[in-house]
């Protein structure tokens, strides 16, 4: 090689090295801006969840109608077309988009007959009723069809007068005054009226869709003549709830139309100037005459009724509430003082989201859009305000998350997992506490189960076993941690859970008394003389322990139904419930303890055993030559050695068991609940995600909140992760200066 | 026990000692040698003539590597240490070794020279505390040390390290101690010091010494033993191998004709 040659050649080398110390840095990088973006794209996807609603102005215009009062308005679905009817029976339409009235229809009067009061009768249709000063009661439908044409979606809307129904004249000939009314028309199409008249009376009168029947009731007596200031029907037509004067509060079972009862009644903490049915017909606001809004559900006593009771209060108003208009999707309404100013809650948060004042003059009637993302009011001036909702996610906020919440129906604030249910109607219950209560109770029994046996391994294959066995063992448990983790989960699930309920006693037995019969024979062991043991190859005791596992089987097996019926009143499963008040689930905590452990035991194990054999050989030597027994040169010298590798080997075992996610789910009921019983299941994190995510709207609340279970899950790895390496590198430098 | 011409007393005797690392490999070569109590004999020849095994064959550390045995037997004041009944524990507590590389445990200083005492049972503090202090003057490292006794081993400087592990291996209040180049690692006034602290053990301890250091073996000490491809080729008086060697091996050795 000449001089030229030679320079050309370095050159060559020097720039492959540049070359490829580029490409190495790029993949370095690449891996942390991953990691970054996986984190951001979390963050991203449940930030979201953290966003409030809002309320935007969208446009107000007069009513074509100057002089009689609007008793209902309402809006389509797509926010095209919104309809008044008034006092005198008229019906007007009018488009958003022109926002001009775009046609009318007219409900007939008598003479100088008037409509003194309005209602709508469903969350979902447009059906309304009104009462007028001459006992009638008008019950109509308006159909906003949507025709699909090449100018693309058109609505036109039509009146359909359902029933025109005359209230039976009283004796005092006075006219039938309908002062207050509530209509409500199940799936059934059966109809529940609701009225108060001019004397005070209350009225009910329900028409049976099934049966096509009609039943008529007056409730005064149930009601002591007191007057009535507000009342209102639950979507489902079973539940009226009256409020009198007194601020007491009457409710009334109407799901047996032929019989119909007051089921409970209670004073209210203020007296009560307006109530409304909330979404799911549980729970009721009242709004107070002192302008206080509380919400209130029944809730099972210790002798088993069902009692109102009183579960949020909100921001108050400074004057009486008049109006509660309720989300037909959410728990979401909205209160209405008598000077016009409006409040938007959450009844399952308990929150006030929004205060602001849709008009100018009091408002007299009102409604969420059908999909709620719309709120239409009317002012005594007669002039609309339409208004933009937008409420993404108002079932959740960090409170929501991990603190108790009162859901409907419970006794109490409580931790609850339950994001789907069986309507429209259910109230979501996200929690974060009971899945993340999960993952911890998995991981502690599965680390109870695998740390020890996972590092007395180690330290075995480290430190005792013969070489040849060493070799044998370490590929064997690292063949382990290639097992994918599904075939795990099912074996576990299908065939060790039932295994293990069938031989539970057995199993008991067999951990009971194994290490009595170890310690049994070690104790023998020492006491036979020395050069007789010494004649034994090194490492044989391996080969003593499988006869004495098998022999101790055989004990447990033979003595199992006796040992049950001795400490456990002959059945454990029934002992358990009767005595400890536990029930025992087949895919259970033990279980997944055992099926997590064998994902866990080869990572603490192969991670461990490295840093043991890592302890180099001229401590452990100076430890034997000082007269130490291999065990105390273990103890004393060997772990604390190791203990920055082992403890990082916990760590990541801990952090393996907290993602780990197929077995979770396939070896446990996934029953997110907080119980610590060993017996029972759990519902994890990763598992709790890999269910619901399939099913879970993209962009909802139940997507963003699985999204930020992820994040959750993410942050607790990594902070596992740094601590292994933070106290290791701790423990290494006090002990691994070598 | 036996006895040689100067009356001394033997506490180590060998006895056509061979010593296999597997049976393909013969590291001793029918070894006979005594060592007599409180002397220094050093061990001298060239590097992987069999010098450090036959000083862990003294204290059976040899039994460590899988598929080493020995033939012919070691005599300590007497008895067979390779008989079955030999508790291993015990004969490492009153033979102890000082290693070529000082290595101290990652441990407090106290922690280290009490170790010995600890594992051999003596649990009472201020009879450790007692141990370690009276170690440490002897193996002259308490001026320095005795300020932070709880502070790690590893803050030491080499020769102070050495010098602890001579101190632990006195802890355990030995017959005998084995010392394989325990200087070979240190600059000389550390290497003056450790010589100075053999000097002063030798008043109570046997001490058999492995150095590659002819003039380390000169000056400390009493016999000398010259070892060649895992045979004994003389062992006399230091003063008579050095000066006026039986075996013409030896001399070539001496004059640095190899080595
Ligand atoms: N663990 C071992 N396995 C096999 N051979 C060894 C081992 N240790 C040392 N030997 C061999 O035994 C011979 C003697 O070694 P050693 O006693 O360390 O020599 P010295 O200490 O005199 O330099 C050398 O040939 C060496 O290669
Ligand atoms: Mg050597």
């Amino acid at each position: 090689m000449n001089a030229e040659n030679k320079t050309s050649f370095r050159k060559k080398v020097k720039n492959t090295d540049k070359k490829v110390r580029w490409l190495i840095t790029i993949g370095g990088y690449t891996i942390i801006v991953n990691i970054v973006a996986i984190m951001l794209f979390l963050l991203y996807q449940s930030l979201p969840l953290s966003l409030g609603a809002t309320i935007e102005k969208w446009f107000s215009v007069p009513s074509s109608n100057n002089a009689a009062k609007v008793l209902v308005t309402g809006i389509d679905p797509y926010l095209e077309v919104f309809y008044e009817i008034d006092a005198q029976g008229d019906v007007r339409y009018y488009s958003t988009v022109s926002k001009k009235k775009i046609g009318e229809n007219k409900i007939a009067l008598n003479g100088a007959e008037q409509f003194l009061s309005g209602a709508k009768g469903s969350l979902q249709k447009e059906i309304f009723t009104l009462g007028s000063d001459s006992g009638r009661i008008v019950t109509g439908l308006i159909t906003m069809a949507a025709t699909y044409s090449s100018q693309g979606r058109s609505i036109s809307p039509s009146l359909e007068i359902i029933e025109d129904w005359q209230v039976p004249a009283t004796n005092d000939s006075i006219p039938n005054h309908i002062e207050k009314i509530s209509l409500s028309q199940n799936e059934d199409e059966s109809r529940v009226w609701a009225w108060q008249d001019h004397s005070g009376d209350v009225q009910l009168r329900i028409y049976d869709a099934d049966m096509d029947e009609e039943y008529n009731y007056n409730l005064s007596s149930d009601l002591k003549g007191e007057n009535v200031t507000a009342l209102t029907l639950s979507a489902n037509a079973e539940n009226l709830v009256v409020a009198g004067q007194t601020g007491r509060v009457y409710w009334f079972d109407l799901s047996d139309f032929e019989d119909i009862t007051l089921k409970d009644e209670f004073q209210a903490t203020s007296l009560v100037s307006s109530i409304n049915y909330l979404l799911g017909d549980q729970a009721i606001v009242l709004g107070g005459t002192d302008g206080s809004v509380s919400t209130w559900f029944p809730v099972r006593t210790p002798a088993n009724l069902f009692k109102f009771r009183k579960v949020h209060t909100f921001t108050a108003h400074a004057f009486p509430v008049i109006n509660i208009f309720v989300s037909g999707r959410n728990r979401n309404f909205l209160t209405i003082d008598k000077k016009g100013n409006a409040k938007l809650h959450y009844s399952t948060t308990g929150q006030t989201q929004i205060e602001f004042r849709p008009a100018d003059f009091p408002i007299l009637s009102g409604t969420f859009a059908p999909k709620s993302n719309a709120i239409i009011v009317i002012d005594a001036q007669n002039k609309f305000g339409l208004f933009k909702l937008e409420n993404p996610h108002p079932e959740t906020d960090l409170t929501s998350l991990f603190t108790p919440v009162w859901y409907e129906g419970y006794p109490d604030a409580e931790f609850v997992w339950q994001s789907t249910g069986g309507s429209d109607e259910f109230e979501p219950k996200l929690s974060l506490i009971p899945l993340i209560f999960g993952t911890f109770k998995g991981t502690l029994f599965a680390m109870i189960f695998s740390i020890p046996l996972a590092l007395l391994a180690a330290i075995y294959v480290s430190r005792f076993a013969p070489p040849n066995l060493a070799r044998q063992i370490k590929p064997t448990v690292e063949i382990m941690a290639a097992l994918p983790s599904v075939v795990i989960g099912f074996l576990a699930g299908l065939y060790f859970s039932p295994f293990f309920e069938k031989y539970l006693m057995v199993i008991i037995l067999f951990v009971l008394v194994l290490p009595l019969i170890f310690l049994s024979i070690m104790y023998l062991l020492q006491r036979i003389p020395d050069n007789w043991k010494s004649k034994l190859p090194p490492g044989v005791e391996i080969l003593f322990s499988i006869p004495i596992g098998l022999i101790t089987l055989l004990i447990a097996i033979v003595f199992a139904p006796a040992f049950e019926k001795l400490f456990f009143e002959g059945n454990f499963q029934q002992w358990l419930y009767h005595v400890l008040h536990i029930t025992y689930e087949t895919r259970n905590s033990l279980v997944v303890g055992f099926a997590l452990g064998f994902a866990v035991i080869p990572i603490i194990f192969t991670v461990s055993e490295d840093a043991l054999t890592n302890v180099p050989e001229s401590l452990t030597s100076a430890s034997l030559a000082l007269g130490a027994s291999p065990w105390q040169t273990v103890r004393r010298v060997v772990l604390p050695a190791a203990s920055g590798g082992i403890f990082a080997a916990i760590m990541l075992g801990l952090g393996r068991a907290v993602g780990e996610t197929m077995i979770v789910l396939m070896a446990t009921g996934n029953t997110p609940i907080l119980d610590l019983n060993p017996f029972n299941g759990f519902r994890a994190m990763s598992a709790c995600i890999a269910v619901e995510i399939p099913e879970a709207p993209v962009g909802g609340t139940l997507y963003r909140v699985l999204f930020l279970t992820g994040l959750l899950l993410f942050i607790f790895t990594f902070i596992l992760n740094t601590l292994s390496s933070l106290v290791g590198d701790r423990l290494r430098k006090k002990y691994a200066r070598f | 026990m036996s006895e040689n011409k100067k009356n001394e007393t033997v506490v180590i005797e060998t006895n056509a000692l061979d010593f296999y690392y597997n049976p393909q490999t013969q590291a001793l070569k029918n070894v006979n040698i005594i060592i007599p109590e409180k002397m220094v004999t050093a061990f001298i020849g060239p590097s992987g003539c069999g010098k450090s095994t036959l000083l862990r064959c003294f204290n059976r550390m040899n039994d460590l590597i899988q598929g080493s045995f020995i033939k012919g037997n070691i005599r300590i004041h007497g008895k067979d240490i390779y008989k079955r009944d030999v508790q291993l524990e015990d004969l490492r507590k009153s033979v102890g070794m000082v290693f070529q590389k000082s290595n101290p445990f990652p441990m407090s200083i106290w922690e280290n020279v009490a170790f010995g005492p600890q594992v051999n049972g003596i649990t009472n503090k201020a009879e450790l505390n007692n141990i370690v202090e009276s170690a440490l003057v002897q193996g002259d490292l308490w001026r320095e040390v005795k300020d932070r006794l709880h502070n790690s081993a590893l803050d030491l400087s080499g020769g102070q390290q050495q010098r602890l592990c001579i101190a632990r291996t006195l802890a355990n209040k030995p017959d005998i101690i084995l010392m394989d180049e325990p200087a070979s690692a240190l600059d000389p006034i550390s290497t003056g010091k450790i010589e100075e602290t053999i000097e002063e053990l030798k008043k109570e301890y046997t001490i058999v010494i492995v150095t590659h250091n002819m003039q380390q073996a000169a000056r400390i000490s009493d016999y000398t033993a010259f070892m060649m491809l895992g045979e004994l080729i003389e062992r006399d008086e230091t003063k008579k191998v050095f000066t006026n060697p039986t075996e013409k091996l030896t001399e070539d050795y001496i004059t640095g004709r190899f080595g």
